[in-house]
């Protein structure tokens, strides 16, 4: 076991990892952070998205391990019902959501390049989101979606 | 008509829960005691299982059992036919579970799972359609039919002779497409559990509950009303989760433990537990006079059912009906045919057999009005379906058939020749 020391949605945490255990496991097993989602498990479909010192990345390409000293944002920590984060309630409002499974990691792709970049251009934005896949194909709203935000976050 | 509803946006009430990762999936779901159950599937297309040696996975700590056909009170199911085995004793294709190791922890399950052996006799396959419609090849269900030749739609209006001698222009081409999988993005998960009263609870992501749970009960031995079926978020299915894929094998290892049961695919998992989008290899025959409109259509569809029936027969139907396309055509000829083979089993997925037909059907609109020396829209002008127009069916639309105001939205690409030019 390796002893790991993190912050996750502002909290710190020291778990004991397996050597061989993912970011994905830690955070849903030990963590209880079960919004964030597992596709693939290798990389190609982002549902697995989290922000990790201010970049998104695939939690499930992550060891736990590597996360030491790292600052994580998981969905948990994005808005809640009473103050929604502007790309939460453009997707509701949008209709960008459609099974779910993608919605988390899109929210954090989405919040994270909203966090560096108020006034994205649409092709800014297809690249902040092309790491995650949608296969409702709900692709329009969901950028339509991010441009609303962008817009009410530059306010 | 003033309405609050009509024309008016709608926000799903399942969205707010989405956005803040607070909904449920079944890989989401956890019970205190639960065991990890991973199948064992064939790595053959076509096998009789001899044997299984579970002794060796049995030895590892933390596996709890190791169940095979036999462990089995019933062991098929299927939508339209029970023809897919719980656990195969006799394999049709790659993916067939053969038997299901139940452990502590995933991690254990997953090893466990390495070291059961399974005694394989390899048989010969077939993964070609038209080769597996003749008569020299063995049925795979002959108790279902008595060769591989799982159903056969015939549609014929007017008469063919007349057609084609009305006929200034043929094109006669071949066309294909291949097995497509829906790739939802949750992979198949379960959580199956005996209940306080006895019951087999079993939560899942599916798109048919109520048939889930006859399947379990009627394969697992039990009444209707001893197995209950919630469904939880179902992360995508596009018709990939009208067919049973995990539920009866948790519900069996439930039952057997008596602990709470969790399974979860791996994506790789995932591609061999569930149907595909029919290939369909299509020949197409379709004659117009030199204005450009349409007089005959012959056409046969041959739909690769794969190992099991599952939607096949609704799905080549549907790939007849729709074989001519929105065009009126007077004289039709049409055959759709769904047939076994060892490839995956196919199923319901998105236009359910609508789908392949249209490569087909437009492709010989375009090929036509390129011969006759019209432009791609004009020719759809001059046959396209209208109020009172009768399909190949002999359906007669009475309808709304709103296609004129389609196509003006789509003119200009069209009159350009689509993208290529």
């Amino acid at each position: 076991m390796i002893e790991i020391n993190l912050v996750v949605n502002e909290k710190p945490y020291t778990l004991n990892v397996e050597p061989s255990e993912r970011l994905i496991d830690a955070l849903r097993n030990r963590l209880g952070l079960l919004g964030t989602k597992e596709g693939c498990g290798e990389g190609e479909c982002g549902a697995c998205t989290v922000i990790m010192d201010g970049k998104t990345v695939n939690s499930c390409l992550v060891l736990a391990a590597q996360a030491n000293g790292s600052v994580i944002t998981t969905i948990e920590g994005v808005g809640n019902r009473r103050s929604p984060h502007p790309v939460q309630k453009a997707f509701v409002e949008v209709g960008a959501v459609q099974c779910g499974f993608c919605t988390p990691g899109m929210v954090l792709s989405a919040k994270n390049l909203l966090d560096r970049n108020l006034k994205p251009s649409e092709t800014e934005i297809g690249i902040a989101m092309s790491g995650n896949l949608c296969r409702c194909t709900g692709y329009d709203k969901i950028l339509r979606a991010v441009k609303i935000a962008a817009e009410e976050g530059a306010k | 008509m003033k309405s609050s509803v009509i024309g008016s946006r709608v926000v799903r009430e399942d969205a707010w829960g989405k956005v803040f990762g607070q909904t449920k999936f079944p890989a989401d779901v956890n019970l205190p005691g639960q065991i990890y159950a991973v199948v064992i599937r064939s790595p053959h297309p076509h096998a009789k299982v001899l044997g299984i040696n579970s002794e060796k996975a049995m030895s590892l700590e933390g596996v709890v059992t190791v169940l095979t056909a036999k462990d089995v009170p019933n062991n098929s199911h299927g939508v339209l036919f029970r023809d897919q085995p719980v656990l195969a004793e006799y394999v049709r294709m790659v993916g067939d579970p053969v038997a299901v190791v139940g452990a502590e922890t995933e991690e254990i399950a997953r090893a466990a799972a390495k070291l059961v052996v399974v005694e394989y006799e390899v048989l010969p396959a077939v993964f070609d359609p038209e080769e597996a419609m003749t008569p020299a090849v063995l049925p795979l269900h002959p108790n279902l039919r008595p060769t591989n030749v799982l159903y056969h739609m015939p549609i014929r209006r007017g008469n063919m002779e007349e057609g084609w001698a009305k006929a200034d222009i043929v094109i006669e081409k071949e066309y294909s497409t291949q097995h497509v999988d829906h790739a939802f993005l949750q992979p198949e998960a379960v959580l199956a559990y005996v209940d306080e009263r006895g019951h087999m609870v079993v939560q899942t992501a599916t798109q048919y509950a109520h048939y889930d749970r006859g399947e379990i009960a009627h394969a697992l031995g039990l009444r209707f009303s001893q197995v209950q079926v919630k469904t939880l978020a179902v992360g995508g299915a596009f018709g990939g989760r009208e067919d049973i894929s995990l539920q009866i094998i948790a519900a069996l290892m439930a039952r057997y433990t008596l602990r709470p049961v969790k399974m979860e695919n791996t994506r790789e998992e995932s591609f061999y537990s569930h149907s595909k989008r029919h290939p369909m290899k299509m020949y197409y025959k379709t004659g117009a006079t030199k204005d450009g409109k349409l007089v005959a259509l012959e056409a046969k569809i041959i739909g690769d059912a794969g190992a099991y029936a599952s939607w096949s027969i609704n799905v080549l139907r549907k790939s007849a009906v729709h074989a001519s396309g929105p065009y009126v055509i007077p004289n039709v000829s049409i055959d759709s045919y769904a047939v076994f083979t060892n490839n995956p089993y196919a199923g319901a997925m998105r236009g359910f057999g609508a789908a392949q037909t249209v490569l087909a059907y437009e492709s010989q609109m375009d090929l036509l009005a390129r011969k006759i020396g019209i432009s791609p829209l004009e020719i759809r002008l001059r046959n396209h379906f209208k109020v009172g127009s009768t399909t190949a069916t002999g359906q007669v639309l009475t309808g709304s058939v709103p296609l004129d105001q389609c196509l003006a939205k789509i003119a200009p690409y069209l009159e350009r020749g689509g993208d290529s030019q």
